[in-house]
């Protein structure tokens, strides 16, 4: 039975074609209900996202692919030879690896990035929920969301931040573990300061402070992030109190000294501080970062962490790629040795018929028997069919990889016992 | 078979183990952590049977010894860094506790010395208590060295900007200075009674107040050194270098301590 994937993603089809091709959430009910009635199919999922529009389908016979091909192109709205320049059309063992890679990050624009295996959940769950999976694409979406959870966690692909604002959230939880009840003290209002204050802010910090020149500014932010805007001034104290402080003002010159940190990290018993500059020319004095407990880091610092993160996440993408290829190997035994199950219940059923009939005119011919030696013959009977099935089962198996072998096999079985 | 057998094989087992867990610094897998692990597991398993073996043997704590002090030390080390394993699943102490219990444990295998009847007169509950509270203390505290290893090289990780190997493993250093401050506190306390109570066994055996030779001299300078530790920690004068050279100093003091051990 054909497993099949169609599709479009950032590397075959600029935004353009894919985002007239993609799906929203709430419509994705009513196309996967429109795709089932495409074609005669056993099952179809969407895989819809800002990077790829995929279509995975199992079917009795890749017929059905011309009309899944005309869909896409409909939907993308532009002509079948136009789509076919962006499409991929993959079969068998690599949609499972395509799957598989894909939800463990390995295919994202951003290597290792982990939305997307909640992405292609959803879209299991969602084809599930519609009854547009069959036992084909429900084993293959199960593997694939272990798959991705193994990689995951055997590797750590996606567990260092490749952004600046997520490398500076990656620093706070090195130093402090949890960033639940701690404190910020923002010093200027810029952009990228803000950008890191709401990422630290999703890590549930307790209170964000915000200094600003203009204090209004300083109020506006403040109310974003349901902070407390606080004057210039007043940072000497805020420094004692907060753990977090990031620096982003216009000021060509150093708003924190080291003198002040010294100070600060007295009084908070050395509680750590970590201080993060993301001003140019710098706001806090570099000479802070010798200060025992105080953790200073400016933008290059923070680019270099997020550099060295892309680089360590390349690294672990080839050990990812490993799992992966085992695991597509396990997966393209098992579906093939499932190609096998047809012939082998036919003979046990065949068998199993042949068995019960003799063992009916024996016992016609015995007269009267006990119970225990009615159950001494059944177990004889069944013994000697287990026996005779053994080796022809397990040759059915085993010639899985080989189709030709296969396939012969399967027709000398087959005319052997006699089956239809 | 030889009542030793165990313990070569639990030589052999914390070997291997230690052998992948300080690899997987390189590779950085996770399955060799876990391997490794393992492996240590399974040493442990034999650790624990010699020790029982012993005390069966000698119907007393395998503590009269230098051999037998140092593998029941590492044992208690290892049971210590099991159970924070499992609370706090942290795997960078491994690469100093590992090492710490396969090099006690070698020393045992090494100082061969057959296993010590104690003196009658000696056998008192006061010395029992003595041996097993120190015992357990020095474990709890070169564990807790351990951890204050961690928070150093977390420190200057994140002070250099520079990555080391250990970057990974290494919880955060609010974690690392936590457990070492909560594993040197409990420690201290039960090795402070387990010198208290080898004062009053001496006291009482020998009716005077005990002698100060290498082993005691050890095991009172290391003291003084932890309540330093303990003291930057509660005081909040917690200095990074400082903090390091004590507790190199501490490490060489107990070592010194347990070097002392001889029969009893």
């Amino acid at each position: 039975m054909p497993l099949i994937l169609i599709g479009v993603n950032h590397r075959t089809a600029p935004v353009g074609v894919r985002e007239r091709m993609s799906v929203a959430d709430a419509q994705l009910a009513a196309t996967l209900d429109e795709l089932k009635a495409i074609a005669p199919i056993d099952g179809v999922a969407l895989l819809s996202t800002c990077n790829r529009v995929e279509v995975i389908l199992s079917a009795e016979s890749e017929d059905v692919i011309e009309a899944f091909v005309d869909w896409l192109s409909a939907r993308g709205g532009s002509t079948r030879s136009e789509l076919e320049k962006h499409l991929y059309i993959l079969r068998y063992a690599d949609v499972a690896r395509h799957l598989f890679r894909v939800a463990s990050g390995l295919d994202s624009m951003v290597v290792g990035e982990p939305q997307i295996g909640g992405q292609v959940r959803t879209a299991f769950l969602a084809a599930q929920q519609r009854g547009a999976i069959d036992p084909l694409l429900h084993r293959l979406f199960e593997e694939t969301i272990r798959v991705a959870r193994k990689v995951r966690s055997e590797t750590g692909i996606g567990e260092h931040a490749v952004s600046v604002p997520y490398a500076a959230v990656e620093l706070a939880r090195k130093i402090f573990g949890d960033l639940h009840g701690l404190q910020a003290l923002l010093l200027g209002a810029g952009k990228m300061s803000e950008l890191t204050a709401e990422h630290l802010a999703g890590f549930g910090l307790k209170q964000i402070f915000v200094a600003n020149r203009a204090h209004e500014r300083a109020e506006e932010m403040a109310a974003r992030f349901r902070g407390m805007a606080i004057r210039f001034d007043e940072i000497d104290p805020h420094l004692a109190t907060c753990d977090i402080v990031i620096a982003s003002t216009a000021a060509p010159h150093y708003v924190v000294e080291a003198q002040q940190v010294e100070r600060a990290l007295t009084a908070r018993r050395m509680r750590n501080l970590f201080l993060i500059d993301l001003s140019v020319p710098r706001n806090l004095d570099p000479a802070i970062a010798q200060v025992d407990g105080a953790y200073l880091y400016n933008i290059d610092d923070l680019q270099q962490v997020a550099d060295a993160n892309r680089e360590l996440r390349l690294q672990k993408a080839e050990e990812a790629e490993e799992i992966v290829a085992r695991e597509v190997d396990h997966f393209r035994r098992r579906l093939l040795a499932r190609d096998a199950v047809p012939t082998i219940v036919e003979l046990q059923e065949r068998l199993e018929l042949i068995r019960t009939a003799e063992l009916e005119k024996c016992l016609r011919k015995l007269g009267p028997v006990t119970a225990d030696q009615r159950q001494a013959l059944e177990l004889l009977t069944r013994q000697i069919v287990n026996k005779i099935l053994h080796y022809p089962i397990l040759r059915l198996k085993e010639s899985a990889e080989e189709p030709q072998e296969r396939e012969s096999l399967r027709q000398t079985i087959r005319k052997i016992f006699g089956l239809r | 078979m030889s009542p030793n057998f165990t313990l070569y094989a639990a030589l052999l087992f914390y070997t291997a183990g230690t052998l992948i867990a300080l690899a997987s610094l390189f590779t950085r897998e996770r399955r060799s952590q876990h391997a490794a692990l393992v492996l240590m597991i399974g040493g442990f398993v034999c650790h624990t049977i010699w020790i029982g073996t012993i005390c069966a043997r000698t119907h007393h704590p395998p503590l009269t010894n230098l051999p037998e002090a140092a593998a029941f030390v590492a044992w208690c080390i290892f049971v210590v860094e099991l159970a924070l394993f499992i609370r706090y699943r942290v795997q960078a102490a491994s690469f100093f506790v590992y090492p710490l219990v396969l090099m006690l444990l070698t020393v045992a295998a090494v100082v061969h010395e057959p296993f010590a009847q104690m003196d009658p007169a000696l056998r008192s509950s006061l010395f029992t208590a003595h041996v097993l509270l120190s015992a357990v203390g020095v474990a709890a505290l070169l564990t807790g060295l351990a951890f204050t290893a961690l928070s150093y090289a977390q420190d200057r990780a994140l002070k250099s900007k520079h990555r080391g190997p250990l970057w990974e493993w290494i919880p955060s250093l609010s974690v690392c200075r936590t457990l070492s401050y909560r594993i040197l506190a409990v420690g201290f306390s039960i090795y402070t009674l387990g010198i208290l109570a080898g004062i009053l066994w001496s006291y009482r055996t020998t009716a005077g107040p005990m002698d100060m030779r290498v082993k005691q001299l050890g095991g009172i300078t290391a003291w003084i050194l932890f309540a330093m530790l303990l003291q930057s920690y509660i005081s909040g004068a917690y200095r990074a270098r400082r903090t390091a050279l004590i507790s190199v100093c501490a490490f060489v003091a107990i070592v010194v301590a347990m070097l002392g051990i001889h029969h009893v």
